[in-house]
C-alpha cells in the first residue's frame, strides 16, 4: 500500500487515512467516528534489557508486528529529552523521571532493525541548543552508543534547527489546523516513511498530561518557533523555549506559515493542546510508545513544583493510533480519558485528546479501543489520587516552556 | 585586606589578630597612623592601597558571583546564568608569571545584596585557583563591624573562617590543573581579547583546560590532553606547528583558526557545523571555516568537538557553578574544587568526576572532613551526591 509513493504523498495519505473528516477542513468527526484500534499494554518493572526488549517485542507482535510497518523503510523516532540535561529531580537520573529511558529507545531501535528498518533516525530538539543530540545525552550521563549500536544505520539528529538539510520542510495540517495551518520543520520529519513517538508517561503543567501526542510539541524548531526565532527568516541557532506557541506574544518567523487567527485566545492552556493536535495532524504518528517504567508525578520536569516525586509504575504501552494509546495511558494513570476542561488532569486546560478526537485523529473512548496484553486495572498507577492528595494541579512555571 | 576608610580606631585590629589576614592596605593619611602602628606591633604587615609588596602582583578582577541581567531579560530556570569569576585570570597570570603571587582586587559593588556567603565565594573563587582575594568589605558590613554589631560580626567570622580554611590547605595551590583542552596563545596584543575571553568562557562551557603560553611549549605540554585550541591571529612558528602536529599524529585533536592553513589528511565528519575536519595520523584537525570572532562560540564549539564524553566534571542541580580539577605533584591525590556562585548552596546536587579513585572525601568551610559522601562508581568516573552544602566544596580523591 505504501509503495511507489513519494514520502510527501505518503505522509498526506497516512494523515488522510485516519479520517475523511480532514478533507472538509472542519470539526466533523466525533468520538464515534474517530478511528479505534488496538493498544498493547505490558507490565515492565525494570529497565533491564532482558525485561524491556521482550515486553516491547510482545507488544509490537500484539499490534500485528513491526515488519509490515517498517521493513525497508526509514523510521524516525521522536524521543523526549525535555529541559536541561543538568536538571534532575533530586538525585534521580533524568531517564528515571522525565527523559525517555535509553533502554527503551535502544530496545525499540533494536527491534525496528530486526524488523527490517533500512534507516533509523532518533530525533529530539534539545533545550536551546543546536549541539548534536549525542552531546546532549552525554551531559545527562546517558551513553548514546548504546542506542547507535542497537541496529544498523542508526543516527541522531537535532531537530531544533535546520540541521543537515538546506531548507525546512513544510508540513500541512490536513484538517486545516486549530492554530497553525502548517509548520516548517526540520527535514527529518518529512524524510521518513514511518514516524514513532516514544514518550514518558507524565503529567504536564500546561497540557494536563504529556504522552505520545504532547511529545510532538518538541518537533517544532526554536529557530522558527522559539523566543529567539528570527523575525523574517529562521535564526541560525535556537535560543530559549517555545514561548511564542505558549503565549502567542509574537508569530513564528515570517517565512513560516502564520497563525490562522491572531485574535484567538493567548492562553497557553488553550494554545498548547491545539498546537499539539495540529502537529500530530501534520506529522502523523504511526507507532506510539509510552514508557512509564519509572517516571515522576506532578509535572513534566523537576522545575514544575517542589511537590514532585519519582515513581515506578512499571508499565509500557504501544499502539498504532496515538489518541487511542494516550487514552489508555490516561486510564492507566487513573484519569478519565473522556475528561474535558475543568476535570483532572485538565483542570485549567483543554484536553489534547478531545481536540484530537474532534478532528478525527482517533477515539479516546475506551469502549471502542481494544486493549491487549495486561489489563488496565492490573497495571494502574494512580497519578490521579496522588494529584488529589497534593491538593493541586501542577503549577505553571514562568520561564520554562519547552 | 583593604582597610575600610571608616576604621580609624586601631582597636578593630583585635578582630584581625589571629586570622590569616596578614597584610593590610591602609589608606594614606595621618588619621590611620595609629592603625598602622598598632598593626605593626601585632606583626601584621602594612602597605599603601594599590601597591603590592615584592613578589606579588595585584590584578584587577571582578566581584565573583552571578551577574544578574540589567535589562530584565535573563536565563530561564534551566538556562545557564552568567557568572563572574576571577579564576581564569589568576590562572593566566600564574601561567605567564609563575614566580609572582596573585592578589585579586575585586571589591563588592555598592548597593548590592551581600551576605556572609558572598564573601565565602569571593575568597574561594581566588584561593582555589591559586590567588588571594583582597578582603574588601562592603560599607554596611564595615560599619557594623566597627560598632561590633552582631550580624556584621557573624559575616566577619564567616569570612575569616573561609580564609583560615584555605590557609590550612595552602598546599593545594601547588596542585596542577587537569584539563582536556590546551589553549595555546601568546595571550597578548591582537590576541589578548579573544584569548582572555576564551579562557573566561571555557569555564562557562564546562570545559577544563590548561593554559599553554606559546613560548613555553615543551615535550610535556600536551600530556593527557585530548585537544589543543589555536586561535592566534598569526601563524604558529615552524617549531610550534611541528609540536602540535606531533600531538595530532599521536591521537590529539587540533581546533584551529583558518590562519593555521590547510592540513594534509583525509576528510572526516565534523560533529559541528563551521569546521572542516581532517584525519591526520591517529588524530584530527578541525579547521574553522571563518576567522573566529566570538570567543563564546569558540568555547562552545570546542566543547562539542572534544565531546562531552570526556567531561572531567559534570554537575546536576548545581545552578551557577564552576569546577577546577587539580592533581597533586605526586599524582596520588586529586582535588576538585566545586564552586556554587548563587546566593545559597545547591540542594540535591550531584557531581560526576572523571577518573578512577579508591576514596572520596569532601571538605567545606563548615565541615572540614565529610567522609560519608554517597558515592556511585561509574566505570571511568565516580558520581558523588552532595549533601546540602554552602557555596564551596572540595572533593579530595585518592588515586
Amino acid at each position: 500500500m505504501l509503495r511507489n509513493h513519494t514520502r510527501r504523498d505518503w505522509l498526506c495519505a497516512a494523515a488522510s487515512a485516519v479520517s475523511g473528516a480532514y478533507l472538509a477542513g472542519t470539526r466533523l468527526a466525533s468520538a464515534t467516528e474517530a478511528p479505534a484500534g488496538r493498544v498493547a499494554l505490558a507490565r515492565c518493572k525494570t529497565y533491564d534489557p532482558g525485561e524491556v526488549t521482550p515486553a516491547l517485542r510482545k507488544m509490537f507482535d500484539q499490534l500485528g508486528g513491526l515488519g509490515k510497518l517498517v521493513n525497508g523503510k526509514t523510521v524516525a523516532i521522536k524521543i523526549n529529552l525535555t529541559g536541561s540535561p543538568t536538571y534532575r529531580l533530586g538525585y534521580e537520573p533524568l531517564e528515571n523521571t522525565h527523559y525517555t529511558h535509553p533502554a527503551v529507545i535502544a530496545a525499540t531501535v533494536q527491534l525496528l532493525g530486526m524488523a527490517g528498518a533500512r534507516r533509523i533516525r532518533v530525533l529530539e530538539s534539545p533545550w536551546a541548543t543546536a549541539d548534536p543530540v549525542e552531546e546532549y545525552l552525554l551531559q545527562a550521563n546517558i551513553e548514546p552508543r548504546d542506542i547507535l549500536g542497537a541496529a544498523r544505520n542508526v543516527e541522531f539528529e537535532n531537530t531544533n534547527y535546520l540541521g543537515f538539510a538546506k531548507k525546512y520542510s513544510r508540513l500541512k495540517v490536513p484538517s486545516g489546523g486549530y492554530v497553525f495551518p502548517a509548520f516548517d520543520l526540520n527535514h527529518s520529519y518529512e524524510d521518513c516513511d514511518v514516524f514513532v513517538s516514544i514518550a514518558k508517561m507524565k503529567e504536564h503543567a500546561t497540557a494536563g498530561i504529556t504522552l505520545s501526542m504532547k511529545n510532538c510539541f518538541g518537533i517544532t524548531p526554536c529557530t522558527v518557533y522559539g523566543e529567539g526565532a528570527g523575525v523574517d527568516e529562521p535564526s541560525i541557532l535556537p535560543k530559549g523555549g517555545r514561548d511564542l506557541i505558549h503565549a502567542g506574544n509574537r508569530g513564528p518567523s515570517k517565512s513560516a506559515p502564520q497563525e490562522k487567527d491572531p485574535k484567538s485566545p493567548r492562553q497557553d492552556t488553550w494554545r498548547v493542546p491545539r498546537t499539539v493536535v495540529d502537529l500530530v495532524g501534520a506529522r502523523p504518528i504511526h507507532l506510539a510508545i509510552i514508557e512509564g517504567v519509572k517516571t515522576m508525578t506532578g509535572g513534566e520536569g523537576p522545575w514544575v513544583s517542589p511537590y514532585q516525586t519519582a515513581v515506578e509504575p512499571g508499565v509500557m504501552l504501544a499502539g498504532l493510533n496515538p489518541v487511542n494509546t494516550d487514552a489508555v495511558a490516561m486510564s492507566v494513570m487513573g484519569f478519565d480519558p473522556m475528561a474535558d476542561r475543568g476535570t483532572p488532569p485538565f483542570e485549567q486546560c483543554d484536553s489534547t485528546l478531545k481536540l484530537a478526537e474532534d478532528v478525527g485523529l482517533g477515539t479516546r473512548d475506551l469502549k471502542r479501543i481494544e486493549v491487549i496484553g495486561a489489563r488496565i486495572a492490573e497495571v494502574r498507577f494512580d497519578f490521579a489520587t496522588l494529584r488529589k492528595r497534593r491538593g493541586s494541579m501542577p503549577e505553571r512555571p514562568l520561564g520554562m516552556r519547552g | 585586606m583593604q582597610w575600610p576608610e571608616g576604621w580609624k580606631d586601631p582597636g578593630v585590629l583585635d578582630l584581625v589578630k589571629g586570622t590569616p589576614i596578614d597584610y593590610l592596605l591602609v589608606p594614606n593619611g595621618p588619621e590611620f597612623d595609629a592603625v598602622r602602628s598598632h598593626a605593626q606591633q601585632l606583626g601584621i604587615e602594612v602597605g599603601d592601597p594599590g601597591r603590592a609588596p615584592g613578589g606579588i602582583e595585584i590584578v584587577k578582577g571582578s566581584w565573583p558571583g552571578v551577574q544578574w541581567p540589567t535589562n530584565g531579560a535573563g536565563a530561564g530556570p534551566t538556562g545557564v546564568p552568567w557568572v563572574n569569576s576571577n579564576g581564569w585570570l589568576i590562572r593566566l597570570n600564574r601561567a605567564l608569571h609563575p614566580e609572582i603571587a596573585q592578589w585579586v582586587d575585586g571589591p563588592p559593588p555598592a548597593k548590592s545584596f551581600i551576605d556572609a556567603d558572598s564573601y565565602l565565594i569571593a575568597i574561594a573563587d581566588s584561593a582555589t585557583h591559586g590567588g588571594r582575594w583582597i578582603v574588601a568589605l562592603d560599607e554596611p558590613v564595615a560599619k557594623g563591624i566597627a560598632v561590633r554589631e552582631a550580624k556584621s560580626l557573624a559575616v566577619w567570622k564567616r569570612l575569616t573562617a573561609t580564609a583560615a580554611f584555605f590557609a590550612v590547605h595552602k598546599t593545594w595551590t601547588d596542585y596542577s590543573p587537569v584539563g582536556v583542552a590546551g589553549i595555546v596563545s601568546d595571550f597578548t596584543g591582537d590576541n589578548e581579547f579573544f584569548s582572555h575571553e576564551l579562557l573566561n568562557l571555557m569555564g562557562r562551557a564546562g570545559l577544563h583546560y590548561r593554559i599553554l603560553p606559546k613560548d613555553r611549549i615543551s615535550a610535556t605540554s600536551f600530556e593527557s590532553l585530548r585537544a589543543v585550541s589555536y586561535t592566534d591571529a598569526t601563524s604558529p612558528s615552524p617549531e610550534l606547528r611541528r609540536q602540535i602536529l606531533q600531538f595530532v599524529q599521536a591521537g590529539g585533536l587540533l581546533i584551529a583558526a583558518p590562519i593555521w592553513g590547510e592540513v594534509a589528511g583525509s576528510p572526516a565528519s565534523s560533529p559541528q557545523p563551521g569546521y572542516k575536519v581532517q584525519a591526520v595520523g591517529k588524530g584530527r584537525v578541525a579547521l574553522a571555516d571563518d576567522v573566529p570572532t566570538d570567543p563564546y562560540s569558540w568555547a562552545a564549539d570546542t566543547a562539542v568537538l572534544v565531546s562531552h564524553r570526556y567531561d572531567l566534571v559534570r554537575f546536576w542541580n548545581s545552578g551557577a557553578s564552576r569546577s577546577f580539577y587539580t592533581m597533586s605533584p605526586d599524582r596520588k591525590q586529586a582535588v576538585v574544587h566545586l564552586l556554587f556562585y548563587a546566593e545559597r548552596g545547591p540542594d540535591s546536587a550531584t557531581v560526576r568526576v572523571a577518573g578512577r579513585y579508591r576514596a572520596v572525601r569532601g571538605s567545606t568551610v563548615d565541615a572540614p572532613k565529610i567522609e560519608d559522601l554517597a558515592i556511585q562508581p561509574q566505570g571511568d568516573g565516580v558520581e558523588v551526591r552532595l549533601p546540602q552544602v554552602s557555596q564551596y566544596v572540595a572533593l579530595e580523591l585518592d588515586v
